[in-house]
């Protein structure tokens, strides 16, 4: 009867409590793709698919579409809706976002800085897993250096020709759009010759190479343009004006995503839980001590974003702190189950040996651990 | 926690600091109307300003009867008993002594209250103890409280105290945290200060990434601990259980680390007795080692979640109340 909500959206939805009750009713029915969602999958293409069916589902019955405008095809509500979502859907056992870390990561920014007509047409596709996201900032020469990006973008009569090179693209394998940040001016132009593009991964010119990681899954890619022909209508934000698109979206993948991603790394501590574990009573309380601190400092960051539209360089501190709770929660259950350094025949092991090895490089990815420092030693401290 | 209710702390933050500077502890409770706040714990607004206090404390090293006051407090409300200015004490395991009673600040004259779990509280005037003071830096008065009652007697039953016991915990480790956090974050001003002006190769060491690296996570563990806090401070008598506890261990645990990485940004001129770090570095030990170290805490938390499972996530829903209350 829920399923109601999807064709008639309930005002009294828009109250974020309300909304997180109706939605524990709705996942107490024991919905079969919420359940297919909790299994552990091994193969990331299976989990993106699981995912996929998963996303529909939300979709169809109306839930993923709160915390997204009406205009562009949500049903209303702020990233609050969201997060109780997510929060939901991991205390149910859901083990990740897979690539839908991206509506937390991409969408915000698609949403805040357009092109509007393009992402009401696509946003309601990613909602519902059809289509997914690739960002496309690092280059083989460019990783923290972001500002000396070498990817072309050169204006012709109707858009845009692109031409380059992007490596470490996540989830480029299994995207239909890739954010590309690509030069509209000079090299030494620097920060203020980017621009940001929606650039369709199935057009002439575009070669997606999957990366074979050393935890066993392929989430990034290299991706070559080769002359991609970008219509005009499809530029977020300004010409020029990419690096304030980057930095929107590195504000989320900072700050407000933090909350998203360390409700997954609870359930793995509730989990290990209840599978019985060896005393290592030290780090299970650090783990909840850093946890703990990734809470408070995301909720403020939900709580920022909701009143004012961006984060600043405090998401730093975000940053920073969630990638310190990701590495100490796999620290403990490396301490207290063997077997997820031993490996052993078992999907669940396989998991979580795959996610504790990938714990050891959020230090890494989303702006290494040296940037935020940077970042808090020059934009907070102010340090010459 | 919307934007102005932020701004609303910090103005109130920046205004115990200067009262504290200016004047004597006592002066600067009364200039603030802390006594009268204390008893508006319930009201969000103004239990942050009683909290705000503490933090104001651990900033300028100045030191009162606030911990014990607002530990009596809710001994107090169960029990209708008007004794103001009450003061609680705490107990101190020690592995030489068992059980030392002690109260921070200088209580000389005020009458104490002391809990014993399983026999209730007792309110003790100021000729029934002795208070010796213990000669520790950080400029925290902190005395040992030596009883001379010849029979204890519950002042407050064991049934009102058990009632009071939790709320007193919790209040007490919250403040103590704020504490250890306006005394790492007056640490790490030190650390600033010493890093932009101090010139090595000819050049200020705040230039040098390794500097700049420590500095950055003593500002994130502050950070961290901050918005922590504040969140338990918010969260008020719905904290979940033990969110007490989280908040004093990580203030700990957080603290010293900010203390260690300031004192290595502060080389030997940090080690000597005329530099203030080691006051900060001190308090922050001597908070530390009141209501549980961290050291214990992150040991019995462990263990606590390990033997009876549960989830330990704070729901979003119960964020969003304390925000919009």
């Amino acid at each position: 009867m829920l399923s109601r909500c999807a064709a008639h959206p309930r005002n009294d939805l828009h109250d974020v409590a309300s909304f997180a009750t109706a939605f524990e009713s709705w996942l107490a029915t024991d919905p079969d793709s919420v359940r297919d969602a909790t299994a552990p999958i091994v193969s990331f293409a299976d989990r993106v698919a699981a995912m996929s069916r998963l996303m529909e589902t939300l979709y169809t019955e109306g839930w993923s579409r709160y915390g997204w405008p009406e205009e562009l095809g949500g049903l209303g509500g702020d990233v609050l809706h969201r997060a109780a979502m997510w929060e939901a859907l991991a205390r149910r056992g859901v083990r990740g976002m897979a690539l839908f870390e991206h509506l937390e990561i991409l969408a915000p920014t698609l949403v805040a800085m357009g092109p509007h007509e393009f992402v009401a047409r696509a946003l309601p596709e990613f909602l519902r897993g059809r289509e997914r996201w690739a960002q496309g900032f690092s280059e083989p020469d460019v990783g923290s250096d972001l500002a000396s990006v070498r990817t072309r973008a050169v204006e012709v009569d109707d858009g845009y020709l692109v031409t380059g090179r992007k490596l470490w693209t996540s989830w480029a394998r299994y995207a239909t759009w890739c954010l590309v940040l690509a030069r509209t001016g000079t090299l030494e132009s620097r920060h203020r010759g980017l621009t940001a593009f929606v650039v369709d991964l199935r057009a002439d010119g575009v070669h997606v190479d999957a990366i074979d990681q050393a935890n066993g899954t392929d989430e990034l890619a290299e991706v070559t343009f080769d002359d991609v022909h970008v219509p005009v209508t499809r530029v977020v934000g300004e010409v020029d004006g990419g690096w304030r698109v980057a930095m929107h979206i590195l504000s989320h993948e900072r700050g407000t995503f933090a909350w998203f991603r360390h409700c997954f790394l609870y359930r793995r501590v509730v989990e290990n839980l209840a599978h019985g574990c060896v005393t290592d009573d030290r780090a299970l309380g650090g783990a909840l001590l850093d946890l703990a601190a990734v809470t408070a400092a995301s909720a403020d960051a939900l709580h920022t974003h909701v009143a004012t539209g961006s984060l600043g360089p405090r998401a730093a501190f975000t940053k920073l702190l969630l990638s310190t709770a990701e590495q100490s929660t796999y620290d403990w259950i490396l301490a207290t189950d063997a077997d997820t350094a031993a490996g052993m025949q078992d999907d669940e092991i396989a998991l979580q040996r795959q996610e504790y090895v990938f714990s050891r490089i959020v230090t890494v990815y989303g702006g290494s651990q040296q940037m935020q420092l940077e970042t808090i030693a020059k934009q907070i401290l102010r340090l010459p | 926690m919307t934007a102005t209710f932020e701004h609303a702390h910090d103005e109130f933050y920046a205004a115990a600091v200067r009262a504290f500077r200016s004047s004597t502890a006592a002066d600067a409770l009364d200039a603030l109307d802390w006594w009268h706040l204390l008893t508006e714990l319930n009201d969000p607004e103004r239990r942050a300003a009683v909290f705000a206090v503490f933090r104001a404390q651990g900033r300028v090293l100045s030191s009162s009867i606030a911990l014990g006051a607002l530990m009596a407090r809710p001994y107090v409300e169960v029990s209708g008993r008007a004794v103001e200015p009450l003061v609680a004490t705490l107990v101190r395991d020690s592995r030489r002594r068992g059980a030392v009673d002690v109260v921070v600040g200088n209580a000389t004259g005020s009458r104490l209250l002391v809990d014993r779990p399983g026999s209730g509280a007792m309110i003790l005037d100021p000729e029934d103890v002795e208070l010796r003071p213990v000669d520790i830096p950080g400029r925290l008065e902190l005395h040992e409280v030596d009883i001379r009652v010849a029979r204890w007697h519950a002042s407050i039953g064991e049934n009102e105290a058990r009632r009071a016991r939790r709320w007193s915990a919790l209040v007490g480790r919250t403040a103590l945290a704020l504490e250890i956090l306006g005394a790492a974050e007056g640490a790490l001003a030190l650390a600033l200060e010493h890093a932009t002006a101090r010139q090595q190769f000819g050049k200020p060491i705040a230039s040098f990434q390794a500097v700049r690296h420590l500095l950055a996570w003593a500002a994130c563990d502050c950070a961290a601990l901050g918005r922590t806090a504040a969140q338990t401070v918010a969260l008020g008598r719905d904290a979940p259980v033990r969110f007490d506890e989280i908040t004093k261990a990580l203030a700990g645990r957080n603290g010293r680390r900010t203390c260690e990485r300031t004192l290595q940004v502060l080389g030997a001129i940090g080690f000597t007795a005329e530099h203030a770090h080691h006051h900060f570095h001190a308090r922050v030990l001597t908070l530390d080692s009141l209501l549980g170290t961290s050291a214990d805490l992150m040991a019995d938390l462990g263990g606590w979640l390990r033997e009876l499972g549960g989830d330990p996530q704070i729901p979003l829903t119960l964020l969003l109340q304390d925000s919009r209350r």
